[in-house]
């Protein structure tokens, strides 16, 4: 029986679902295509994760950088626009994110990033398609590792920040040394963390460095992600006999941890690395019970570059809460990209890179440099970790290092002598 | 037999079409992006056909087919990045120990009835996800196991080759299950006790139907892992699980040719709907429960089956 | 020491839960997966009414408790029983369900932790071990609701009516019992224990929009170990899990904690698919 029109009919109508499928999708493609070249205006990328409070806050302050931008004329003379793409915490989003802003999209540079694990899964794709990416938040050492490793085709990856996990080791082993020992008087720590790529990069070099520096690391131990209930841990900790303990979290629960910390009155001052510690409204949304708390922070509200008060006062404009850390390099990475490219001449990605390379830029709490390895320096005058404390009424205090310390240290209330 | 299970010229001559159609797509509208969604709602097919073509079949839903897909994927990437082993072993060693995996726990769990079948699969799954994190220093934890080489460097190729394998296992397993073994697997469904009495040994015929299942599942892995360049534990997850299943719902279980439309369908909704912003997921959801209620069959099966029985009526 | 205590808190919860999963699947037959996600509204419902709408805790709570029971029965009605004939099709329904109400809570209120207060905000002190006044709440309150939920299926009329059809369905039918509104009964039983639970363990234990997620699967895990349908099943193995969790927690690592509830589940659903208690086999 030969084929007839019916049967092609109903194949066709097979194929129906296969075929309007992408026409959906299509019909998103932008209709800049008609422009012509010089008045092409230049786009940003931002593959950040939305639902978020670090990836609404780069969003935030992407849009202040742009407006900025433009305000002052562009970059050579085009308009600069930025489109976002929810990356979430999963890589299989952020690879499917990365496609749509380079291949639908078709953006001339990416700023945004936050879990590392999602970020090291999109760079084979941001290095197929020749595009730069500033990273703004994720602190694993392996992003910036592949550039020494395979510079050729990982050229276009440079960390604006934060501070990579490796300096924050040292960061901590300063503040071990010369504050927690030096100052407290307590040399048995306990360290907990959890059990992600950056904090297993971290913690090693941690221990090391504080038993390096006379203090006993009484008890080490990486929590999931996903814990609800920190009392097993902080019992541990009680009984291995440390005086002080530091904590690594970024997408674990610090509120839950603590509040707990707090109801036990465990009789242990706390503080280190905690993301969600930085939100302006943490000590409020827990009722309080991180008092005395201390937490690195990579800008506060204080005069720390000619920068950094204008910039906190227009976020406050912007948004209502104070603004996290990927807030802060995205504000910078977007004004510093703009320079480099002015001073490149053109929007060719080899001449951008160099440009990059040279890199002093006033940024909201530092001068930002690269080093050889695309990775933000940290140093006199750059950007630092300041270790600030969460004392009565919320007030935030910079405790460490001495010369930027504005109020003295406090202990838990409980354990007021 | 007659209805939602005929297999006949004009399901091939359209199932043919199809294929050339999603294989035409991407020359007619180039771009890496959807060329990228195609390939992964490819691949989505792959593993929703392998699902349907054992639990569908059988009634025995497996809750825990992102099992089957991890080992396969994982396999990829600790062959590849950490042993070094060139990508194109990693399909047939991921298949083989997807099957080991069938193996294990097929035995003991296959005897087990209805949702103690799916809960088992499932903690096999939640189990392998622990032991990913758990064991990070040789998995990479978290973050898992990057910068896997891919098998065949262009895009539209490699979409070609994923393309071609899913239409050879389609219209294998669609073959199979139209023949005895289907057969065998549809009766097992309605009644064990009688299979039994008629002297068909239902053990093995569910075994090999899950270790069938297993391997493709962890063939698509590896093309998964191959095409991502990135494995990580979130591919255990119920997540990936349950969306499977919810591709072979909307497009008809047991037709093992619906399964496909799901996945593409679902894929493609879920990137779509990327301009909703935050309500992207909370319109999926509530889109995912008009389906289960409205069209409990199904929605591309029954839909190609209506569509034949009009046009034959003419 | 310590661990008799955290194991208890922890038994508490989870019995609370899983009490009222196998409820209604030994009365209805549904395994309902938004069964996490009126946990989660109990313990939203009273962040809701006591910071956005300046109540006071303990009207909050309950206020919150009889509107997941409400809308428990809501579901059961709209959504759940037309599927009724479809095991797979209630699991998706359900599932979906859970889904909306997860991303609703995102958008609403946003993907960070809420502050829930406590009610009892002191620290007590037993056999030197120093314990949040708030868990052991939990504790007591789990025992009296528990406790009262057993008298009330064995010696009142409508518990009756409950054990019947979790028996027999069809029998129970002919014999006049109102299976629709037993349904509902039980679902509204199911739904605000759940919620209570939420309410209880809020205060210390998370509240985000995916707080559903764990509790539903360590539901699904002790159901199953106890006996579906069977509620000492269920008390039983609650307290096995909880305590086994401690336990592991506090001697090896908190990392383990998770793969000891799913193991438990695998070898149980190996060697004695009914469960401990189970009076329906699972062949």
């Amino acid at each position: 029986m030969a084929i007839s029109f019916s049967r092609l009919h109903s194949a066709c109508s097979h194929s129906l679902v296969a075929v309007l499928s992408p026409l959906l999708l299509l019909l998103q493609m932008p209709a800049t295509l008609a422009q012509a070249p010089d008045n092409k205006p230049v786009r940003i990328g931002v593959p950040t994760a939305v639902q978020l409070q670090v990836g609404r806050d780069t969003i935030t302050a992407i849009k202040m950088a742009v407006d900025e931008v433009n305000k002052k004329g562009g970059i050579l003379g085009r308009k600069v626009e930025y489109v976002v793409a929810d990356e979430t915490e999963n890589p299989e989003t952020g690879i499917s994110a990365i496609r749509k802003l380079l291949a639908n999209e078709k953006v001339d540079v990416l700023i945004g990033g936050y879990t590392s694990g999602v970020t090291l899964a999109q760079m084979p794709h941001i290095s197929a398609a020749k595009t730069i990416y500033l990273g703004v938040g994720a602190a694993s050492p392996s992003v910036t590792n592949k550039v020494k490793t395979d510079f050729d085709n990982y050229k276009y990856v440079f960390r604006v920040g934060p501070i990579n996990s490796t300096h924050q080791a040292r960061a901590l082993v300063d503040y071990v040394a010369n504050f927690v020992i030096g100052e407290l008087g307590y040399r048995n720590i306990a360290i907990i963390g959890e059990n992600a790529k950056w904090v297993q990069d971290l913690v090693p070099l941690l221990s090391k460095g504080a038993k390096e520096v006379g203090a006993e690391v009484k008890l080490t131990e990486l929590f999931d992600t996903q814990t609800s209930d920190f009392s097993p841990l902080l019992a541990k900790v009680k009984s291995s006999g440390a005086h002080y303990m530091i904590v690594i979290v970024s997408h674990g629960s610090s509120d839950i941890l603590a509040k707990q910390w707090h109801d036990a009155q465990v009789p242990i001052p706390y503080g280190g690395v905690d993301v969600k510690s930085m939100d302006g409204d943490f000590f409020k949304r827990i009722g309080g019970k991180s008092i005395s708390q201390v937490t690195v922070n990579f800008a506060v509200r204080t005069p720390l570059t000619k920068k950094t008060l204008p910039f906190f006062d227009e976020f406050k404009k912007q948004s209502p809460n104070y603004p996290v850390y990927t807030a802060f390099f995205a504000y910078d990475a977007v004004l510093l990209y703009a320079d480099a490219v002015k001073r490149a001449g053109s929007l060719d990605t080899d001449k951008i890179i160099k440009e990059l390379e040279k890199t002093r830029h006033e940024g909201v709490a530092g001068e930002i440099s690269f080093d050889e390895q695309h990775d933000l320096q940290t140093g006199k005058g750059k950007y630092n970790m300041l270790f600030v404390q969460w004392q009565d009424k919320g007030e935030r205090v910079v405790i460490y290092p001495k010369e930027l310390r504005n109020g003295n240290f406090i202990l838990p209330p409980w354990m007021k002598k | 037999m007659r209805g939602l299970h005929q297999l006949d010229r004009s399901s091939a001559v359209a199932g043919t079409a199809a294929l050339g159609t999603l294989a035409i797509v991407p020359v007619i509208f180039p771009g890496n992006y959807l060329m990228g969604v195609l390939t992964v709602a490819a691949i989505y097919g792959i593993w929703a056909v392998s699902w349907d073509f054992m639990c569908g079949l059988t009634g025995r839903e497996n809750f825990g087919h992102a099992l089957f897909i991890g080992v396969g994927a994982y396999a990829a990437g600790y062959m590849n990045v950490q042993i070094g082993w060139g990508p194109w072993w990693s399909l047939p060693i991921g298949m083989l120990l997807s099957a080991l995996f069938a193996l294990l726990l097929g035995f003991p769990t296959l005897r087990l009835r209805g949702p103690y079948f799916a809960l088992a699969m499932l903690s096999a799954a939640v189990i392998m996800q622990r032991l990913m994190l758990i064991f990070w220093e040789h998995t990479g934890g978290e973050e898992g196991i990057q910068d896997i080489t891919p098998l065949i460097r262009n895009h539209l190729h490699y979409y070609w080759f994923v393309l071609v394998l899913l239409g050879v296992i389609t219209f294998v397993l669609s073959w199979l299950a139209r023949s005895r073994w289907g057969l065998i697997l549809r009766a097992i469904r309605g009644d064990e006790a009688t299979c039994l009495a008629a002297g068909i040994p239902i053990t093995r015929y569910k075994i090999i139907s899950l270790v069938i299942s297993a391997a493709l599942a962890a063939l698509g892995g590896a093309l998964y892992a191959h095409y991502q360049l990135q494995v990580s534990p979130q591919l255990f997850s119920i997540v990936t699980s349950i969306t499977i299943i919810t591709m072979v719902y909307v497009g008809g279980m047991g037709s093992i040719y619906g399964p496909v439309g799901g996945a593409l369908l679902l894929t493609f909704l879920a990137e779509g709907l990327r301009d909703v912003g935050e309500w992207r997921l909370m319109v999926y959801s509530v889109l995912l429960i008009m389906i289960v209620f409205f069209l409990p069959n199904g929605f591309i099966a029954p839909l190609w089956q209506k569509l034949r029985a009009t046009l034959r009526g003419r | 020491m310590e661990i008799l205590i955290h194991g208890a808190v922890s038994s508490a919860i989870y019995a609370m839960l899983a009490v009222g999963f196998t409820l209604i699947f030994g009365v209805a037959r549904v395994l309902n997966l938004a069964h996490g996600s009126f946990y989660a509204l109990g313990a939203y419902g009273t962040y809701m009414a006591t910071a956005l709408l300046g109540w006071s805790l303990l009207p909050a709570a309950l206020m919150a408790i009889v509107l997941v029971a409400l809308l428990g029965v809501v579901i059961e009605k709209i959504f759940i029983r037309p599927l009724r004939h479809s095991q797979l099709g209630v699991l998706m329904i359900t599932l979906s369900i859970s889904l909306v109400i997860e991303q609703a809570l995102f958008l609403i209120f946003g993907s960070e932790y809420r502050n829930v207060p406590a009610f009892i905000q002191s620290k007590v002190s037993i056999g030197g071990i120093d314990i949040a006044g708030q868990r052991l709440l939990v504790v007591a309150v789990a025992v009296l609701a528990i406790g009262a939920l057993y008298l009330f299926i064995q010696w009142s009329r409508l518990g009756s009516a409950i054990l019947a059809i979790s028996q027999d369905a069809e029998a129970a039918k002919y014999m006049g019992i109102p299976s629709d509104r037993i349904f509902a009964l039980v679902m509204a039983i199911s739904a605000g224990l759940a919620a209570l639970a939420g309410v209880l363990a809020g205060p210390f234990l998370s509240v985000q929009p995916t707080m559903h997620l764990l509790p539903i699967m360590k539901a699904f895990a002790i159901v199953i170990v106890g006996g579906l349908g069977s509620i000492p099943g269920s008390i039983v193995a609650a307290m096995m899990l909880g305590y086994a969790e401690t336990i592991v927690a506090y001697t090896i690592s908190t990392s383990w904690t998770e793969i000891v509830s799913v193991l438990a589940t695998l070898l149980m659903l190996v060697f004695r698919p009914a469960g401990i208690f189970g009076k329906r086999a699972a062949f």
